[in-house]
């Protein structure tokens, strides 16, 4: 299994999107960070408060793990590479196991590298405008420690919606779409019809409840991440039973 | 080594393969013929564990692929030489698979010797040649050295010298003793090579012999020339033969030359020519076939 895992982290390291992913975390989450600094001016940005919510800028990284997820599948579909790698490991199941194995620990490097320009951006600028850093405090680390482990889980999800989807076109469309109208639409139809309180169980509101934020509707914590893992093992066991099934041809 | 065994599949209305049974003979090279369409890459992806059969199914060296332990290091397949990531390098596409099977870098380099692609290695495949990407193939194939080697149509987009070079590298690897299966949709192209072929048509089974034995069984017309061509023509029609005038005296009859000689000699005929024409390899080829493709 290791071999099999270090062949799809070599997958991901040798094309040039690899490089792409990185940039965009550490531009966007830069900018994220300047951003919520600098219009902060009238507040204290020398609470504890203000500087979890900086943590949480790190979650552009979670995009991009859903995308990597995604990605890692369907690209072997796309170019026809799923030939010599079903070829030199015959069992599906373990491939899909090693790219998800592959795609937690990218996630999880994805989120470190967007905390450490969250940190990059931050310390300097707060040291400068003479307000109290708390990088000592748990509640920092905690959220930190939660960003992580979001950004794992979107990349799981993102392996499960590729195994289950295969066209690449078709995933991340339909993936971005579901995340940015689909659910907000569920969303609006469990209100009318009195069950607000299903719209937490959806996908990417238990995601969402997962980065540990918080939010009005949100389940909490500890639920949120079950059911995103409940998610994750549904649309996997579906995911693998296709890929299993399918003719490569 | 490889048994094919009452094989089908169908693919929404189009019967790929029907009921198509065979086998190859270890330290053989055999030619797997057919013309477009005929279930040549459904029959082998079947073979390899990537298409699921309908009916039957096949053993590769005892067992069936998916159940072979350290499949690259038994049997190198390449079905396609564009089933390779546009962006990354030659050399980098084969150490993704070096890792998956465990084998170290250093083989990377020697499978890239082999084929001849060192120079080209760290390009991306994006920019290779269709016969690149075939030599690229055959190093994937190559990797784990196996014994066992099931190529389709490797000959495929190859200039001339492309194909001799492939021609060559075949038969040195099969002066190895290894186990290969070619196909093609070009008999000419594989009969230097191979020692026998398999013949499909319409996913079902034509001819499974050697090479030799094609070419033997087929209906070949004999040539005979006489300075009466006339009049034995006359006579060899009111036997039942098919007679075509080839011109300059030179007849082409569908009977065998002893049957001639016997009727040219009762009638105190003179013969300057009398030969089995050699029916050319394409010829058979589209005798066995039906001379159609099936699409
Ligand atoms: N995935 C698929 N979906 C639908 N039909 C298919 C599929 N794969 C193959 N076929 C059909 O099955 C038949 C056999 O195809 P196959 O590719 O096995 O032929 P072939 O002998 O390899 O032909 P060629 O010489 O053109 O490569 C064809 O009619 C083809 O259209
Ligand atoms: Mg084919």
């Amino acid at each position: 299994m290791s071999a099999l895992v270090r062949s799809e982290l070599l997958k991901i390291r040798t094309i040039r999107s690899w490089w792409a992913y990185l940039i965009v975390i550490v531009v966007f989450t830069g900018l994220a960070v300047a951003a919520q600094i600098g219009s902060a001016d009238g507040i204290d940005r020398g609470t504890v408060d203000f500087q979890s919510d900086l943590v949480e800028t790190a979650g552009i990284a979670l995009l991009l793990a859903i995308i990597l997820g995604i990605t890692i599948v369907t690209t072997e579909f796309r170019f026809g590479t799923v030939t010599p790698t079903f070829l030199a490991t015959p069992s599906r199941q373990l491939v899909i196991g090693a790219k998800a194995i592959a795609g937690v620990v990218v996630a999880a490097g994805f989120a470190l590298l967007s905390l450490v320009v969250v940190a990059a951006v931050a310390l300097p600028w707060l040291t400068i405008v003479d307000a109290e850093t708390h990088l000592a405090d748990s509640e920092i680390w905690t959220r930190a420690a939660q960003q992580i482990l979001s950004s794992v889980l979107w990349a799981l999800m993102g392996v499960a919606i590729g195994a289950v989807v295969q066209s690449q076109v078709a995933a991340l469309v339909g993936t971005l779409v579901w995340i940015f109208l689909g659910e907000t639409l569920l969303i609006g139809i469990f209100g009318l019809v009195d069950v607000d309180g299903a719209a937490a169980y959806l996908p990417f509101q238990a995601l969402d409840a997962a980065d540990g934020s918080g939010g009005g509707d949100l389940l909490s914590y500890g639920p949120g991440v079950a059911v995103s893992l409940v998610w994750v093992a549904l649309l996997g066991i579906v995911g693998a039973a296709r890929t299993h099934r399918r003719d490569v041809t | 080594m490889i048994e094919v065994a009452n094989l089908s599949k169908r693919f929404g209305k189009t019967q790929a393969v029907r009921d198509l049974s065979f086998s190859v003979e270890p330290g053989t090279v055999t030619g797997f013929l057919g013309p477009n369409g005929a279930g040549k890459s459904t029959t082998l992806r079947s073979v390899l564990g990537l298409v699921h059969p309908d009916a039957g199914g096949a053993t590769v060296l005892g067992v069936p692929y998916r159940e072979l332990d350290r499949p690259v290091h038994r049997v190198g397949a390449v079905l396609e030489a564009s089933e390779v990531h546009p962006g990354r390098s030659g050399r980098n596409h084969l150490r993704v698979l070096a890792a998956a099977a465990g084998l170290p870098r250093s083989r990377v380099e020697e499978v890239l010797a082999l084929v001849e692609l060192s120079a080209a290695a760290k390009r991306r495949v994006k920019g290779y040649s269709l016969g690149m990407r075939q030599r690229l193939g055959l190093a994937t194939a190559l990797l784990g050295d196996p014994e066992v080697l099931v190529l389709d149509e490797p000959a495929n987009g190859l200039d001339p010298a492309g194909v001799r070079w492939l021609r060559d590298l075949l038969r040195s690897l099969a002066a190895e003793d290894r186990t290969i299966l070619v196909s093609s949709h070009v008999l000419a192209e594989v009969a230097q090579t191979v020692d026998r072929v398999v013949i499909i048509h319409r996913g079902t089974l034509v001819q499974q012999a050697s090479i030799a034995e094609v070419l033997a069984g087929a209906q070949g017309a004999t040539r005979v020339r006489s300075p009466e061509a006339s009049r034995l023509r006359g006579l060899l029609t009111a036997a039942g033969a098919t007679v075509t005038d080839v011109g300059k005296g030179t007849l082409a009859v569908d009977r065998a030359p002893e049957k001639i000689g016997e009727i040219a000699a009762a009638n105190g005929i003179v013969l300057h020519e009398l030969t089995i024409e050699r029916a050319t390899l394409e010829e058979v080829f589209l005798e066995l076939t039906g001379g159609e493709t099936t699409q």
